[in-house]
């Protein structure tokens, strides 16, 4: 009895230690990721001089010459400065040090954010139809945009383009202008944000917060209170640290918004609008692939829903010309009959009903499907801890997410063109018994996009970061994997996306090699 | 034989957040109540935020369960108890995979601090301590076919029986559940307005409350209940996007169970009962029905 008793209590007091050790525990989580501000390892003060993109030169526009620092107007500013840095808020701080870290780098999180809130398809109406997204209508139900992994590349690519082409312009004319940041000019301020060894003159932050706010104000409209709130907040910034005064930052605002206008002219005319297509359009892709003795990819949706920007392969790519497109385009997938491709079908099969937890934890860390950064944000996310170790300039961190998610719009671009033009189908439509791990998109299946995106972005990484080509490459082959093992794709949908990949990102690699940043 | 049919009452079916613990009912010292609970979930409609719909790629989603449950008699007022279910869940439609597998362990300590009689009736409270723990490796991030929220939780309960000549019961419970975070094998994920960089997923606490009024006379007891819980924070599923883990998970429900125990064998039970969901929040409109064998037995040298 005795023996029992003291059983009990000791039960019972461990118990009651596990639930005071329970209640004790953080439950806060770091939420930003885990960036650190640094020093720029290079001010990178040629870089007005780098190749431009899309802007003819990086003095197409036009920024005036700034006020000397010793008239009364710049002194009025600087005094501004220092009263704003006398009263400074634990909020204000608290901004200064999330802008630290690196304007380029938090705005590509604020994209990833606004990609993720974005990426969610149209819910079926009553009648089993589904509303198409409206950019008039950007608050409506659906949503606008519908920010799925092509149009998500895409995006990515022109806000990192317009970044870089503002900053490549602001670099020039900080040469040219040399003006001293108020911190430099006046002892008494201090300057509460990393040394970036250029003159303040266009403000680079605003600059950045310009170009960004006003292409994602046009990519993802409904969000204009988060993009503008966050484009203020870097301005403000760049003041309160003592890095910029009012004209640095409103000649920098001007030339960024201004870089703007001219991308977004771009992207106006790339063929984007009609990607999506029409009735008549996805009735022919069936006959196409009917025509060929193909079964045609069917969607697996409830209700059946129209396959997702189908006419994306015709969008214009940034590094590949339509003839490279269809050049490179890969060799046709098992015919649909055939025996190898029954091979094929029983190996997915085979991963569908043999789920290990190993290969679950793969297939969720690669899904990145609908309410997520999709897989072109992936590696954007992969791309920020290079970045911010290796110690870019602003202008140089802007060039890597330019190059890479350059290379991912034309991987959206070619592997969009690949599956549309086989419109080969799924493996659960040609085995029903076969069910998968993950959310089966709603496009057809050869090749791999996430093989594509993957390769794509490992090629373009292991060009500007050698160091981590190890990596890089065994991630690509993770992702293309995730997808064999969720049961959604064939083994040579991904083999041939990786393949089709590690060729769309060389494009862009070469385009770089003598871009002038070398 | 009266006394041991009262010890049965204690092993209430898992119903929502392993919830043994909140009857007026205790097994006296030495005395062990175990058993099997089999139950099934059918939802076709389900609350998207507030919006009630239903999915073509979810079809009708059910979840099945074999709970093992145990409630030990430590003292006349302390009871162990512990539950372990299996559970398996599809989706009739879409082509998203069906899960099973071993779910959370619970580990109860139920504590009758307070006992009073009026005549023939007799008012009793108690306390309760509940830790519960994943005990398999499953991912909580593929709802709503996850098999589990995959969290590590504590749960603080005090409960009220009032019993009216020793038939007709009322009885009143109410729980605060402490959450631990939860991680993810992906690293990111957005929810509630904002995306977060980090695998691991602040749980939100739960608070829920049941109440019940129930006959309870020879070998049979009837039970007529109700319950609500709260998820004290998280975001709303968005339009058309899939549940998470962290979503504010509320949900209202109304529910009967009957007990007999059987003339033979000896200190053998058997209990059914059903809920339906009456309102909620990012759940599913579920009906449950559940029944069970539960045996009763004495160990240990027993006291005269």
């Amino acid at each position: 009895m005795k023996n029992y008793t003291i059983l009990i209590k000791s039960g019972l007091v461990s118990i009651f230690v596990l639930a005071v050790g329970l209640i004790s525990c953080d439950k806060s989580i770091d939420i930003d990721g885990n960036l650190k501000s640094y020093t720029p390892s290079s001010p990178d003060a040629n870089a007005g001089t780098w190749r431009m993109l899309v802007l003819s030169s990086s003095s197409s526009i036009a920024v005036a010459a700034p006020t000397a620092v010793t008239s009364d107007a710049y002194l009025a500013e600087l005094a501004a400065v220092k009263d704003a840095q006398s009263k400074l808020t634990k909020e204000q701080k608290d901004i200064i040090e999330y802008w630290s870290a690196g304007g380029v780098l938090r705005w590509n999180q604020i994209f990833r954010d606004l990609v993720a809130e974005y990426n969610l398809p149209p819910a079926p109406k009553a009648d089993n139809t589904y509303p198409v997204p409206d950019a008039e209508n950007p608050f409506g139900d659906p949503n606008f945009p519908f920010a799925n992994p092509p149009y998500a590349a895409r995006a990515y690519s022109y806000v990192s383009v317009a970044q870089y082409e503002a900053l490549k312009a602001a670099w020039h004319y900080k040469s040219v202008y040399n003006r001293p940041a108020p911190y430099q000019v006046d002892s008494s301020i201090k300057n509460l944000l990393p040394e970036t060894g250029v003159s303040a003159y266009p403000s680079e932050d605003a600059v950045m917060s310009g170009a960004a706010a006003d292409m994602l104000k046009s990519l993802f409209p409904a969000a204009v209170r988060k993009i503008t709130l966050r484009a203020a907040e870097q301005r403000n910034a760049a003041l309160w640290a003592g890095r910029a005064t009012a004209s640095d930052i409103s000649a920098g605002l001007a030339l960024g918004k201004a870089v703007a206008v001219q991308v977004l002219a771009r992207a106006g005319g790339d063929g984007m609008r009609t990607a999506g297509g029409n009735k008549a359009m996805w009735d022919g892709l069936v006959v196409n692939a009917e025509s060929r003795g193909e079964i045609a990819w069917v969607s697996q949706d409830t209700p059946k829903r129209p396959p997702m920007l189908p006419a994306f392969g015709a969008v214009r790519a940034w590094n590949m010309t339509p003839a490279e497109i269809v050049a490179n385009r890969p060799a046709p997938p098992p015919p649909t009959s055939s025996g190898e491709m029954d091979a094929e079908v029983k190996e997915v099969l085979y991963y569908s009903q043999n789920m290990t937890r190993d290969r679950l934890a793969i297939v969720h860390k690669w899904a990145d499907g609908a309410g997520t950064y999709t897989p072109p944000g992936h590696w954007n996310d992969i791309a920020e801890e290079y970045i911010s170790e290796a110690r870019f300039s602003e202008v140089r961190a802007a060039r890597a997410f330019a190059l890479l998610n350059m290379a991912m719009h034309d991987a959206a671009v070619a592997c969009w063109e690949t599956k549309f033009f086989y419109f080969n189908p799924r493996p659960s439509q040609l085995d029903p018994k076969i069910k998968t791990l993950t959310g089966l998109p709603n496009f057809p299946a050869y090749t791999s996009g996430h093989s594509t995106f993957s390769a794509t972005a490992a090629t373009v990484l292991s060009y500007l970061f050698p160091q981590g080509t190890e990596y890089f490459d065994e991630q690509a082959r993770e992702a293309s994997l995730s997808r064999l093992y969720g049961a959604i794709h064939y083994r040579s949908d991904c083999e041939m996306g990786l393949a089709h990949g590690k060729v769309i990102g060389g494009f862009t690699v070469n385009n770089a090699l003598t871009d002038g940043a070398n | 034989m009266k006394k041991l049919l009262l010890l049965f009452s204690i092993c209430t079916p898992a119903l929502l957040f392993g919830q043994t613990i909140n009857d007026g009912l205790m097994m006296p010292a030495k005395t062990v109540c175990t058993g099997f609970v089999y139950s099934h979930d059918q939802w076709t409609n389900y609350w998207e935020g507030e919006l009630k719909r239903e999915n073509g790629n979810i079809g009708t989603l059910t979840t099945t369960a074999a709970t093992w449950m145990a409630a030990v008699g430590v003292t006349d007022k302390i009871n162990v108890i512990a539950m372990l279910p299996y559970v398996w869940t599809k989706a009739s439609g879409g082509t998203l995979t069906p899960m099973e597998g071993i779910q959370d362990l619970s580990l109860a300590v139920k504590y009758n601090f307070f006992t009073k009689e009026f005549g023939e009736d007799k008012f009793k409270a108690f306390g309760a301590l509940t830790y519960s723990r994943p005990v398999s490796n499953y991912s909580a991030d593929f709802l709503p076919l996850s098999i589990g929220m995959g969290s590590q939780n504590l749960s603080y309960r005090m409960t009220a029986n009032y019993n009216f000549k020793k038939k007709i019961y009322v009885n009143a419970s109410a729980a605060y559940t402490w959450r631990g975070n939860v991680e993810l094998d992906r690293p990111s994920y957005f929810t509630g307005g904002q995306i977060y960089f980090t695998n691991e997923v602040k749980m939100p606490n739960v608070f829920d409350y049941i109440v019940n009024v129930g006959y309870h006379k020879g070998p049979l007891q009837v039970d007529l209940n109700y319950m609500q819980q709260n998820t004290l924070g998280g975001g709303d599923i968005r339009r058309q996007d899939m549940p998470f883990v962290s979503n504010r998970m509320n949900a209202s429900k109304a529910g009967l169970f009957v007990m007999y125990y059987l003339a033979a064998p000896k200190g053998l039970a058997v209990r059914a009962g059903g809920m339906t969901t009456v309102a909620g929040r990012n759940v599913g409109q579920s009906t449950t029905l559940m029944g069970g064998l539960l045996y009763t037995f004495r160990f240990g040298p027993q006291p005269e």
